[in-house]
């Protein structure tokens, strides 16, 4: 009876080691060799393959460059991220009740998520040309006299002009899934909260958000690990400047591994991204009660 | 794209190039020669990097189908953005894929490029084909300072960049402008002028009458340019990068903070905005007549004469209103940035290399190369001895002949691009600094960070191993000017 049982258990083994060998190839492969590489000095000039130790590791601390990128990186999150929750959730609101056009309107909303952002920065960076950009146009239509703001050169003005393109961008995606979630919420209970005298902002923060949380949780962890990655737009207005005033963490990466060709220190910064991301993630979906 | 059709518009020039090496007339030039010899390799196909956008329209549109059909082997040509040919070329190399065959390469890369070697020597190529003359007669500036790395040969110069002064005849000889500028610094206008305090000095005085109608000057601000534009302008002041014998940076003297400064005064009488632009937005401002003196490559001259740019895939080169108004000369300070370039190199991982040598030998011939630079499209510019005399360019426009004399003064007197190990860091460093500058930045701050910098840079390189590169491209003829 058992010798007949034990081959079926190893044939279910053999059916999906082809898909588990395939995935460690193609993710568990790479992320092992980047680690080698990060220990050693293999820059594209120089192929040095011997062991350097904690050598790319320890310079990640004395590089003012990168706390700075990251810095940039939070800075912009920490702005970006509650504001597109809160647009996202205010708009999924307003098209929570049917109305005419309804679904023709979330169509058209959601068609920044589709742009690529790389075309999304590049779009926005002639609308804000001084020269020819509409913008500068509207503003000096405003102010009565022609204004010549330089948004992607003027500190002051550089981080609104990014923030800004992001917001439009993303915005959206937050409003398609919290306009989902919204979508479910039980309303018998928001009726009966009603009856019994419950006002907005009581229902929302007691019925609403507890309803919707498990799905907001996500959409604010999948938001905050795309904007702690934010590249394309900022390269493509900006390319980190002016300076390194606007550089993040992965425009500095990118620049490290593919314009210095600095290969070994790109991947130290690559695992101290993911370290960081790790524990970022961990304390984000516990707090979140996300594991339940 | 441009068609045939379009190809056949630039006139007889680009019909008889296919002709002129197969002749007997010409049977002992590099042309003929190349392609004799490429025949054997008919029906195999060679892979070229190529500057993507306009410059890749010549190997696709004309000298690729040209070649094929003189020999019978296939041009594929790999469209790569400049910022990426670099990393392009290194990937290929050190992957040891062998997916290029023959190279555009930017002198300034050559030493790393030839160091890790990724460039095939040519030396032997060159003897073996015959071609050591005709090399020999490519302007002295390209040849002895682009084309070799520790006296050996890893390109062929094949393209003259060197930045040229354009200034509006007409708006430096205006009897007003001309009074104002006598009534206020009691000497008469310099045209054009030759020093960037006079330089200055006319720029702000017709910003100043006019009301910016035209502005006086507007240049490239863009850091990518202005990097080049920098290495000049600092060479031009007395400035030189390194301390020959410590290799500490002294991009921070005195020489680096007047550029630097002057830079945010120009800004003052150019248009606003001028620190965003490159090279698109100074062209349509200086096309359009609302700047009346600027400096750039050698196309500027061209489409601005309105030469060439009646074709379909020069539609978005603004139509030109200042044609016949515009001068040529040498940049303020008389030594001009050589600025960027291009070697034709043969990979040392291609596995089709004398093919590829021998389509590079017959690109940069002496008559396919003439009629290459005459492509309005492909942005090659003269850099043979010949282009610079040549009757038949001399005759494209009525101040043809003057625009070919400028380029060969400034040929004659460039200044060649920073060219060590590791090039593109310090440049980096360079193009961050001018960034931070337009941000408000102290120009001296500025200049020390980056000073630091290429330090930091140096010491990781090795000193030792640096100096001694640099002592070879300082001892240059056009790495300083003979002041």
């Amino acid at each position: 009876m058992t010798a007949a049982v034990h081959p079926d258990r190893n044939f279910k083994y053999w059916l999906v080691a082809p898909a588990i060998f395939l995935l460690l190839l193609i993710g568990l492969f790479p992320l092992i060799y980047s680690l080698v590489v990060s220990f050693m000095r293999i820059d594209m000039m120089d192929t040095d393959t011997s062991f350097a130790g904690l050598y790319n590791y320890a310079n990640l601390f004395k590089d003012a460059r990168l706390w700075w990128s990251l810095a940039h990186t939070l800075l912009i999150t920490a702005i970006a991220l509650p504001v597109e929750l809160l647009l996202g959730l205010a708009m999924a609101y307003l098209f929570l009740e049917r109305m005419p056009g309804r679904q023709l309107f979330v169509a058209l909303l959601v068609l920044p998520t589709i742009i690529s952002p790389i075309v999304a920065g590049a779009t926005w960076r002639l609308l804000f040309d001084n020269r020819y950009g509409p913008i500068n146009q509207i503003v000096s239509f405003f102010a009565g006299e022609r204004m010549d703001l330089l948004w992607t050169i003027n500190p002051n003005l550089v981080y609104p002009a990014i923030i800004f393109c992001e917001i439009w961008q993303w915005t959206p995606f937050m409003f398609l899934i919290l306009l989902a979630a919204l979508s479910n919420v039980d309303k018998s209970q928001l009726e009966a909260a009603e009856i019994d005298g419950a006002r907005f902002w009581r229902s929302f923060r007691y019925i609403v958000v507890p309803a919707i949380w498990p799905v907001m949780a996500i959409a604010i962890l999948i938001r905050g690990l795309d904007l702690f990655r934010i590249f394309d737009i900022i390269w493509a207005l900006t390319q980190g400047g002016p300076g390194t005033m606007t550089e993040t963490i992965s425009i500095y990466a990118y620049v490290q591994g593919f314009k210095q060709f600095e290969t070994s220190y790109t991947a130290a910064i690559a695992f101290l991204v993911i370290a960081i991301l790790t524990v970022v993630c961990t304390w984000a979906i516990r707090r979140m009660g996300l594991a339940k | 794209m441009v068609t045939r059709r379009d190809v056949g518009k630039i006139g007889i020039a680009a019909g008889l190039a296919g002709t002129l090496p197969t002749r007997a007339a010409l049977a002992a030039d590099g042309a003929a020669t190349a392609v004799e010899a490429a025949k054997q390799y008919s029906g195999q196909t060679i892979t070229i990097v190529w500057e993507a956008g306009l410059q890749s329209l010549d190997p696709l549109n004309f000298s690729g189908p040209k070649w094929k059909e003189l020999t019978g082997i296939d041009v594929k040509v790999v469209e790569v953005p400049v910022a990426e040919m670099f990393t392009k070329i290194m990937q290929d190399f050190r992957s040891g894929a062998g997916a290029y065959d023959a190279l555009n390469v930017i002198p300034s890369w050559m030493p790393d490029l030839a160091n890790a070697g990724a460039l095939e020597v040519l030396d032997s190529f060159v003897d073996k084909y015959g071609y050591r003359d005709e090399l020999m007669k490519i302007a002295s500036t390209y040849r002895d300072n682009q084309m070799m790395v520790n006296g050996k040969i890893y390109g062929l110069p094949d393209d003259g960049d060197v930045f040229v002064l354009y200034y509006r005849k007409d708006v430096l000889t205006d009897p007003a402008i001309q009074k104002a500028y006598k009534d206020k610094y009691g000497a008469d206008l310099p045209v054009p002028p030759t020093t960037w305090k006079d330089f200055d000095q006319v720029a702000s005085l017709i910003t100043e009458v006019t009301g910016g109608k035209p502005y006086g000057a507007a240049f490239f601000r863009e850091p990518g340019y202005g990097n080049f534009m920098f290495q000049e302008r600092f060479r031009n002041e007395g400035g030189k990068f390194f301390d020959a014998e410590t290799m500490k940076a002294t991009i921070n003297t005195d020489a680096g903070v007047k550029v630097f400064t002057d830079w945010l005064a120009e800004n003052k009488y150019a248009p606003a905005g001028v620190e965003q632009w490159g090279f698109v937005e100074n062209l349509a401002a200086f096309l359009q007549g609302q700047t009346a003196m600027t400096i750039s490559w050698p196309p500027y001259g061209r489409w601005a004469a309105s030469y060439g740019t009646d074709q379909e895939v020069m539609s978005w080169v603004p139509k030109s209103t200042i044609a016949g108004k515009v001068g040529y000369a040498m940049t303020p300070g008389g030594h001009p940035e050589l600025a960027a370039g291009f070697c034709l190199s043969v990979s040392s991982a291609s596995k089709n290399k004398d093919a590829a040598y021998l389509f590079i030998q017959w690109l940069n011939s002496e008559a396919v190369s003439l009629e290459r630079v005459k492509l309005p499209y492909a942005l090659r510019d003269p850099f043979r001895d010949s282009h610079f005399t040549d009757p038949g360019y001399a005759a494209l426009w009525p101040d043809a002949k003057d625009y070919l004399k400028a380029l060969q003064d400034g040929a004659n007197n460039g200044l060649l691009d920073l060219s060590v190990l590791q090039t593109d860091k310090y440049e980096e460093v360079l193009r961050q600094s001018v960034s931070k500058l337009w941000s408000g930045e102290d120009p001296k701050a500025i200049l020390d960070a980056a000073a630091a910098e290429w330090d930091a840079i140096t010491e990781k390189i090795g000193v030792d191993k640096q100096k001694a590169v640099y002592a070879d491209w300082a001892s240059k003829s056009g790495a300083y000017p003979k002041m």
